[in-house]
């Protein structure tokens, strides 16, 4: 808790004389009541963007995928009577932006029957069987290779059924931040954040921003009448106090100061990375994300924070993808369809899939457990954390750097069968054996004659 | 206790063990001050793959260029760990074995002075020392060469059928430890062609030609029936070493090797040859076999090694034994003293210390960053590589300046490496090599995240130690770690040089 003025400190100190104790200094209090309460010291979230789990992990082993036999209708008012569509792998397909608004998304939803996903976009004038397309460990094998090793959640729903905009708020403070999907046009105001309890509470965080430019806020609307794309997804750029306060402003960096950060030792206890470019929104390339993400995480690992720490990667929305579990509607904001969530720790189970019910909130209810922080408002009071997905009970696994290619579980096995190497060589040294003790019994029986 | 002392028995026994003493002691003094070389290394990981070792194996293939006798018998041992020492520990033991062998060999040719002095010979001479405290074929395909020749003297000499089959068994095991053994078959023919004194039967030319091959046979059988990805490498090793180019110029043999067996010995061994020329029979015929063919094998064969030659120390130990056991006969009547100690005794002490000094400067570190392959260990390769293990996330790839260094972190560190001089053309390089098909691209793609530097590499090759350093100035390599030895300077200063630079490249 910052006490600038120094409000509470004559108190604390009368206290302290009153029990006859040595009084210490306001920031020693605060240090140890900083401790983390589980090993994990450095807590880094990657938001990506518009991608449904069914389009990315719908065929992955084990996972909660398409289920069989899904064929989902290209008119759902027909009732049983309408062709439909089955998934399949995008290849070579050309894909485009779906649209991903909120009315988009109640008619895909279609009150929980989830059969709306093509009608609804070619009521856009799209092409609604696209939706039905899906990528694997061929198209992303980076994410697959993190999957096979690290925690994939199968149960994480985006907080809200719009687009970025409420569903990036709700990652920082937990609310949508406005009735519409949209900035309101004197920013959001007074609504606490994360990095406010962090700040409060003097623990270190960092919005680390691909291509930064400090000059891009909510209020370049007015002058070019287009909102950038940094504004619109570092909610953090329409909060006057984050944009006029030096220290707050401080904090929000170009992600070059990331790979600077963990060189240095420097990394915060919070850290959120937004990859502007490199976000695998369609028409952006996945391979560019992934290594977008494989080089956060490389750098990561090869740093002296990696044992402290937890990277979650996620996704801002559905993007108009299918999916095909129904969202719990917890309010009249959402949940959003699921979207695809991993999270990669020297603490996380291995190759394990998390079935708990999640949303972006669930990670502001982690790090305010973890950091005992004061709460904020809106889901994360109610939401369950992503604890689940950590082994506390066992030591930190070292960092494994995985190839980009996918590492194939299934290969048939091409290496030599050992049992040969072992039958033949065992026997030639066993015969080897005989030769000497044959050669050197007849020496003594040659020296005795 | 007088008795026991004066028994001649007891006094051999004491002998031979006084000099398998010696043998150890010298080839174990500071046996792992210095890690593997790449040779070394390559032996270790095939057998650390051939018992499993889930992180060696994925490193190491176990079908390489040779046979897999010596590695097997080393995996044997790695069932209960692994560890470089083990493996030294093993080449010790065989070379060891290989200086009673050639004590027997002796003895059985020209009686047991001539055995005494060889094993003595042998046991410190700086060659055999130096290549048996390594882990490389050399010395085991030495001790079953020696075996070979003494099991045919046994035949030559007692004409028993079983002493050609053991020895045709010795050079099937000289042959599954390392292929170029097959060289010795040529000697053997040339061996039974010229002693027309020596009868053979048919049946035991067949049936010791039939044991022969068939231990040889079943190293390609392994290979074929053992199958996966990497046997195809094996086969592909022999086109390889057929087509490639030399590696050292056609004098090395005579550069290097003969202060390597002592310039004493070797002068006796050929001083003896022509002196006792008129002496000569089917015993100076095999010795003499045993020597030429390979000497000549590998004189006119493009690829040299430093160690090749081995088979050839205890032959040359022999010989030169052999000079010195015919002057103590024939002056046993009338020996000759100076200052009471006959002087066959001093000239063989003398000998022996000349053996003796050269050998013991195999155990001072390093005064150079230059290096002969298997001349030894490398200086800093292990605590690189153990400094890679402990530091770099698993998964990391490096790049190296060649495959030599490469081996030696890949064994020690634990993490995948390629050599940049690694030829993309497969005519050009060693199939069992993967070449670094674009290195910007990789770099770029973070697919090598590490290049590390080493002065050996770059003493052999300055061409791709400027490329590597390119890579790392184009990608802002930030130097991670430093090994250093301690050089002497001219001025007699002791500074620590770098030898091996861990780079990490930000692309």
């Amino acid at each position: 808790m910052r006490d600038p003025d120094g409000f509470f400190l004559v108190p604390i100190l009368f206290i302290g004389l009153l029990l006859n104790i040595q009084p210490e200094q306001p920031d020693q209090v605060i240090e140890s009541s900083l401790s983390p309460q589980t090993p994990i010291h450095h807590v880094v979230v990657l938001m990506q963007q518009n991608h449904t789990f069914d389009n990315y992990f719908g065929t992955y082993p084990g996972a909660d995928g398409f289920p069989g036999n899904l064929c989902v209708p290209i008119d759902p008012a027909q009732e049983g009577n309408s062709p439909c569509i089955e998934p399949f792998h995008i290849e070579n397909h050309s894909v485009e932006d779906l649209d991903h608004s909120a009315s988009t998304f109640f008619l895909q939803y279609n009150d929980g029957r989830m059969d709306g996903f093509v009608s609804a976009l070619n009521a856009q004038n799209q092409d609604g069987t696209l939706s039905l397309g899906y990528y694997d460990g061929r198209d992303i094998p980076y994410y697959w290779n993190l999957a096979d090793e690290y925690v994939l959640f199968d149960r994480f729903f985006s907080s809200a059924h719009g687009g970025s905009i409420w569903n990036r708020m709700y990652l920082v403070a937990g609310v949508p931040g406005s009735e519409e999907n949209r900035i309101p046009d004197g920013g959001y105001g007074n609504i606490s954040t994360i990095f406010d309890r962090l700040q409060e509470a003097g623990i270190s965080w960092k919005y680390y921003v691909n291509q930064y430019d400090p000059s891009l806020t909510y209020k370049s609307l007015g002058e070019t009448s287009f909102l950038d794309p940094q504004v619109q997804w570092v909610p953090l750029l329409s909060f006057d106090r984050f944009i006029d306060d030096p220290e707050l402003s401080s904090k929000i960096v170009d992600l070059e100061q990331y790979f600077v950060d963990l060189r240095e030792d420097n990394l915060p206890a919070v850290s959120f990375v937004l990859a502007l470019g490199a976000s695998e929104h369609p028409l952006t390339s996945l391979e560019a994300g992934q290594r977008f993400t494989k080089n956060l995480i490389q750098a990561l690992m090869e740093s002296s924070s990696w044992e402290n720490s937890a990277f979650i990667l996620t996704y801002d929305d559905w993007g108009g993808w299918y999916d095909h579990v129904p969202p719990p509607q917890v309010d009249s904001f959402g949940y959003g369809f699921r979207v695809p969530a991993i999270l990669v720790s020297p603490y996380a189970r291995k190759g394990h899939i998390d079935n708990t019910e999640l949303d972006f909130t669930s990670l502001l209810k982690f790090i305010i457990d973890n950091w005992s922080l004061e709460p904020l408002g809106g889901r994360s009071l109610q939401v369950n954390s992503i604890t689940s997905a950590f082994d506390f009970d066992n030591p930190p696994r070292s960092a494994i750097i995985l190839p980009f290619d996918r590492i194939s579980l299934e290969e048939p096995n091409r290496a030599p069968h050992r049992i040969v190497i072992y039958l033949i060589y065992g026997s030639i040294t066993l015969l080897a054996g005989v030769l000497f003790i044959k050669v050197f019994r007849s020496d003594e029986n040659s020296a005795q004659n | 206790m007088k008795i026991f002392l004066g028994n001649p028995g007891i006094k051999k026994i004491g002998w031979i063990s006084a000099i398998l003493i010696i043998a150890s002691v010298v080839r174990l003094i500071g046996l792992n001050s210095f890690g593997y070389n790449s040779d070394e290394a390559v032996y270790s990981g095939q057998a650390a793959a051939i018992v499993q070792n889930p992180v060696l194996m994925d490193l190491f293939p176990i079908f390489r260029a040779h046979p897999l006798l010596f590695q097997f018998f080393l995996s044997l041992f790695y069932f209960f760990g692994i560890s470089d020492l083990t493996g030294r520990l093993l080449s010790v033991a065989i070379g060891v074995a290989t200086v009673y062998v050639t004590f027997t060999l002796g003895k059985e040719l020209y009686g047991d002075v001539v055995g005494f002095v060889a094993a003595l010979f042998l046991a410190v001479m700086p060659y055999h020392v130096l290549v048996t405290r390594q882990v490389l074929l050399d010395g085991p395909m030495t001790l079953f060469s020696t075996l070979s020749v003494l099991l045919l003297a046994r035949y030559a000499k007692y004409w028993r059928s079983s002493d050609l089959y053991f020895a045709a068994t010795a050079i099937g095991m000289t042959f599954l430890t390392k292929e170029i053994g097959i060289l010795f078959i040529v000697a053997i023919y040339i061996f039974f062609s010229l002693s027309h004194e020596i009868r053979l039967r048919f049946r035991d030319i067949l049936i010791s030609a039939m044991i022969a091959f068939t231990l040889m046979a079943l190293y390609p059988l392994s290979v074929m029936l053992a199958g996966g990805e990497t046997s195809t490498t094996a086969r592909q090793y022999l086109v390889w070493q057929l087509l490639r180019l030399p590696n050292h110029s056609a004098d090395f043999y005579l550069r290097t090797l003969p202060l390597e067996f002592g310039p004493l010995v070797l002068l006796l061994a050929i001083l003896g040859f022509f002196l006792l020329w008129k002496e000569r029979s089917w015993r100076e015929i095999l010795l003499m076999v045993w020597l030429v063919v390979p000497i000549l094998f590998f004189q006119f064969w493009p690829t040299k090694g430093f160690q090749y030659l081995l088979p050839i120390a205890p032959i040359v130990s022999i010989l030169a034994a052999r000079t010195i056991g015919r002057w103590f006969y024939s002056m046993r009547d009338h020996p000759i003293r100076l200052g009471g100690i006959n002087v066959g005794t001093l000239a063989i002490a003398i000998i022996f210390i000349s053996l003796l000094i050269p050998t013991l400067q195999v155990f001072t570190p390093a005064t150079s960053s230059s290096f002969l392959a298997g001349s030894g260990g490398v200086p800093g390769g292990r605590e690189a590589g153990e400094w890679i293990a402990g530091h770099l996330p698993d998964g990391s790839t490096i790049m190296t300046i060649g495959p030599s260094m490469a081996n030696i972190l890949q064994f020690y560190g634990h993490q995948r490496a390629y050599g940049l001089s690694v030829s993309d053309n497969p005519l050009y390089r060693n199939p069992s090599y993967r070449p670094i098909d674009n290195p910007d691209k990789q770099i770029l793609m973070g697919e090598i995240q590490y290049i590390i530097w080493d002065a050996f590499s770059a003493q052999r090759s300055e061409f791709f130690s400027e490329k590597l350093l390119g890579y790392v100035q184009k990608y802002n390599g930030r130097v991670f770690h430093i090994e250093s030895i301690p050089l002497t300077t001219g001025s007699g200063q002791t500074v620590d040089e770098p030898i091996i630079i861990v780079y990490r490249v930000y692309p």
